[in-house]
């Protein structure tokens, strides 16, 4: 190496690199694994791949009338609906709200915004019971519509505190430009101002959609066959038949390759999203 | 034309206006001088409707627009920090009040007059550009081509020329004064530049601390200045303005023994014992030798600019600022003399700083 000094700096970030990716590729790896070598010790690092949690996650193959397979694949389904519609709602509503307590002054708007964070600090746990009972009671326990409103609500505080941060970036003259130049507020609001926070947007929607997708808490709670999300279903995959490892390393593969994919799509908005308030201010 | 009637506006306790009353002519340019934080900016945006003021309002060709929404208002402005839409190029931005619903005009008439707007401000060559590559003066020059592109009512220009170098300002200064004998508007043009205010306005409104201290024609405001404010808002150097105790029959600048008498300044005695004595610095005579009946002062510092040398004075521990010839000496600490003429002096009020007698009748009002 070059520079001798850079050896401790890549000594601890691949510590810590390895850290974080290690489980990950464990998990992957062992997904491919038959159960023979999954628990070969010591571990094989070579060993042929097989498909088979794949195929109970996906239900094909050899796997297709299984009835504990079409549970999986209808959970990827579930988790894909509810946590994007629930960051798509989340972050609109939160974009709208955050822009009107940035732009303007309302009754009480600082304990309003108190109350809207407030939202996140509740510990879901305390509150779950509660949930149940009043979702049993509106018909809306273990249905899509439920599960989209609760991961409306858990996000929609956080997204309008990000939201109002990024439209506090954007000064105010903009609307005073437009307004005095004979545009509506609203055509500001939707022609100059959203396209200068989709750095911020796509900030929002990105964390919204990683609290969405993770979420446990409701989910495990509030479903129990129609609705239920993958995180809630890999949890319960141990069956009456003993536990099914292949599969649930599979089906924990698939729950992490869309948050991937997610933050590689909008890795340029992100850090476009975190550079704007110093760029956005320049005139 | 455009006129402003006892404007108030706090922002929490802070006073930004207090009872401002302007009126612009039809073709006029009115420049509002006066320091940083006097609520030049609150001015303009209350009449732009942007804010809302408190109290007072806002009349625009004989009509009450304080309750109109800035769509209908008719007015155009350069505001003072940001000005260009980062997410349209500059003949976009420049063209922006063209296309909106209350001011559409024909696409083909829209490139003329971007292109005449632009061409007048010298940025031609940067329409296609997108704005954050330009440069603060280009970005100045391509806010006052948006304004200047509609002829609305009224333009409200907020420190338009501050960015730039002080060449380009002087340049585009002349080039805002050709423009306006062109489009003839009422210009509202708010600065805390001496040179740029008397450049430009026909006259100037001085603001501080919300209020307006006096509204006249620069030659007015040299020989009737009827505030204390007026002489350190204008001139460059301002006005030299002593501490001064009213005794003896006369004026006695402190730390001298020089008392100059009611007679000679023309006035009645003052109710007050403390006053100030405001002299036009090019009024004093000053000199590196000895004068006859002069008063004997320090050179306190000097400021060599080419041609001529700014000098300050000390005398009696209080100081001013004049302009000489680069011949005097100006060596630090050197005695230095000088005679004020006492018809020349102005007399206002220790505690108010409002001018004591003399006042010309016709501008007692003000």
């Amino acid at each position: 190496m070059k520079n001798k000094h850079l050896i401790l700096p890549v000594v601890i970030l691949g510590l810590y690199t390895l850290y974080n990716v290690g489980p990950l590729l464990w998990l992957m790896i062992s997904s491919l694994k038959s159960r023979p070598d999954l628990f070969a010790m010591p571990p094989t690092l070579l060993f042929e791949p097989h498909l088979a949690g794949y195929e109970a996650v996906f239900g094909v193959g050899a796997a297709a009338d299984s009835a504990s397979s079409h549970g999986v694949f209808a959970s990827l389904i579930n988790s894909i609906v509810i946590a994007c519609s629930g960051t798509v709602l989340a972050t609109m509503f939160g974009t709208l709200a955050g822009y009107a307590a940035s732009r303007f002054n309302f009754f009480a708007k600082g304990d309003f915004m108190f109350f809207v964070l407030s939202t996140r600090m509740i510990p879901p746990v305390a509150v779950m019971v509660f949930y149940h009972q009043m979702f049993s009671s509106l018909g809306l326990a273990d249905t899509w519509t439920g599960m989209i409103m609760i991961t409306t609500f858990i996000n929609v505080g956080l997204a309008t505190w990000i939201m109002k941060g990024f439209f506090d970036g954007v000064p105010t003259e903009v609307e005073a430009i437009a307004l005095m130049n004979g545009y509506s507020r609203w055509y500001a609001f939707r022609k100059l101002v959203l396209p200068m926070v989709r750095g911020g947007i796509a900030a929002t929607a990105g964390f919204s959609f990683i609290f969405a997708w993770n979420e446990f808490a409701f989910g495990s709670i509030l479903t129990t066959t129609e609705a239920k999300t993958l995180p809630v279903r890999i949890s319960s995959a141990a069956g009456a038949t003993g536990i099914e490892w292949t599969q649930i390393f599979a089906a924990g593969t698939v729950l992490v390759i869309p948050v991937i994919l997610f933050f590689y799509l909008i890795r340029r908005h992100l850090l476009m999203g975190m550079t704007f308030g110093v760029l956005g201010k320049k005139g | 034309m455009l006129e402003l009637n006892d404007l108030s506006k706090r922002f929490g306790r802070r006073v930004a206006l207090d009872g401002v009353s302007l009126s612009v002519g039809e073709e006029e340019i009115l420049a509002l001088l006066g320091p940083t934080g006097a609520g030049k900016t609150t001015a303009l945006r209350c009449v732009a409707g942007v804010e809302k003021p408190d109290r007072g309002s806002v009349t625009l060709r004989g009509e009450d627009v304080t309750r109109t929404s800035p769509m209908f208002r008719d007015l155009a402005m350069v505001f003072e920090g940001f000005n260009l839409i980062p997410v349209l190029n500059t003949f976009d931005n420049i063209a922006f009040p063209l296309r909106s619903p209350v001011h559409q005009s024909p696409e083909e008439d829209i490139r003329k007059m971007v292109t005449k707007a632009a061409a007048d401000l010298h940025i031609d060559h940067l329409l296609d550009r997108p704005v954050e590559k330009l440069s603060g003066g280009e970005r100045q020059r391509v806010a006052i081509a948006r304004a200047l592109v509609r002829r609305p009512a009224a333009y409200l220009l907020d420190e338009p020329l501050s960015a730039l170098d002080l060449k380009l300002r002087e340049e585009l200064r002349v080039e805002l004064r050709a423009l306006h004998r062109s489009h003839r508007s009422a210009i509202l043009y708010a600065t805390n530049d001496y040179h740029g205010a008397a450049a430009l306005g026909d006259r100037i409104a001085l603001i501080d601390g919300g209020r307006i201290v006096q509204t006249d024609t620069l030659a007015t405001l040299i020989d009737h200045p009827q505030h204390v404010l007026v002489g350190k808002l204008i001139g460059s150097p301002s006005m030299a303005v002593l501490n001064a105790t009213s005794r003896d029959g006369g004026v006695a600048i402190d730390g001298t023994d020089h008392v100059v008498s009611y007679a000679e300044l023309g006035i009645a005695a003052p109710a007050g014992g403390q006053v100030k004595l405001g002299l036009w610095p090019e009024v004093i005579e000053l000199a590196d030798h000895e004068l006859a009946g002069a008063l004997q002062g320090t050179v306190q510092a000097s400021e060599f600019r080419g041609l001529e040398r700014v000098v300050q004075v000390e005398l009696g521990g209080q100081t001013f600022r004049k302009t000489v010839a680069t011949s005097f000496d100006a060596t630090f600490g050197r005695p230095c003399w000088m005679r004020f003429p006492a018809a020349r002096m102005f007399v206002f009020d220790g505690e108010t700083g409002v001018r004591i007698g003399k006042a010309a009748p016709d501008l007692a009002k003000r």
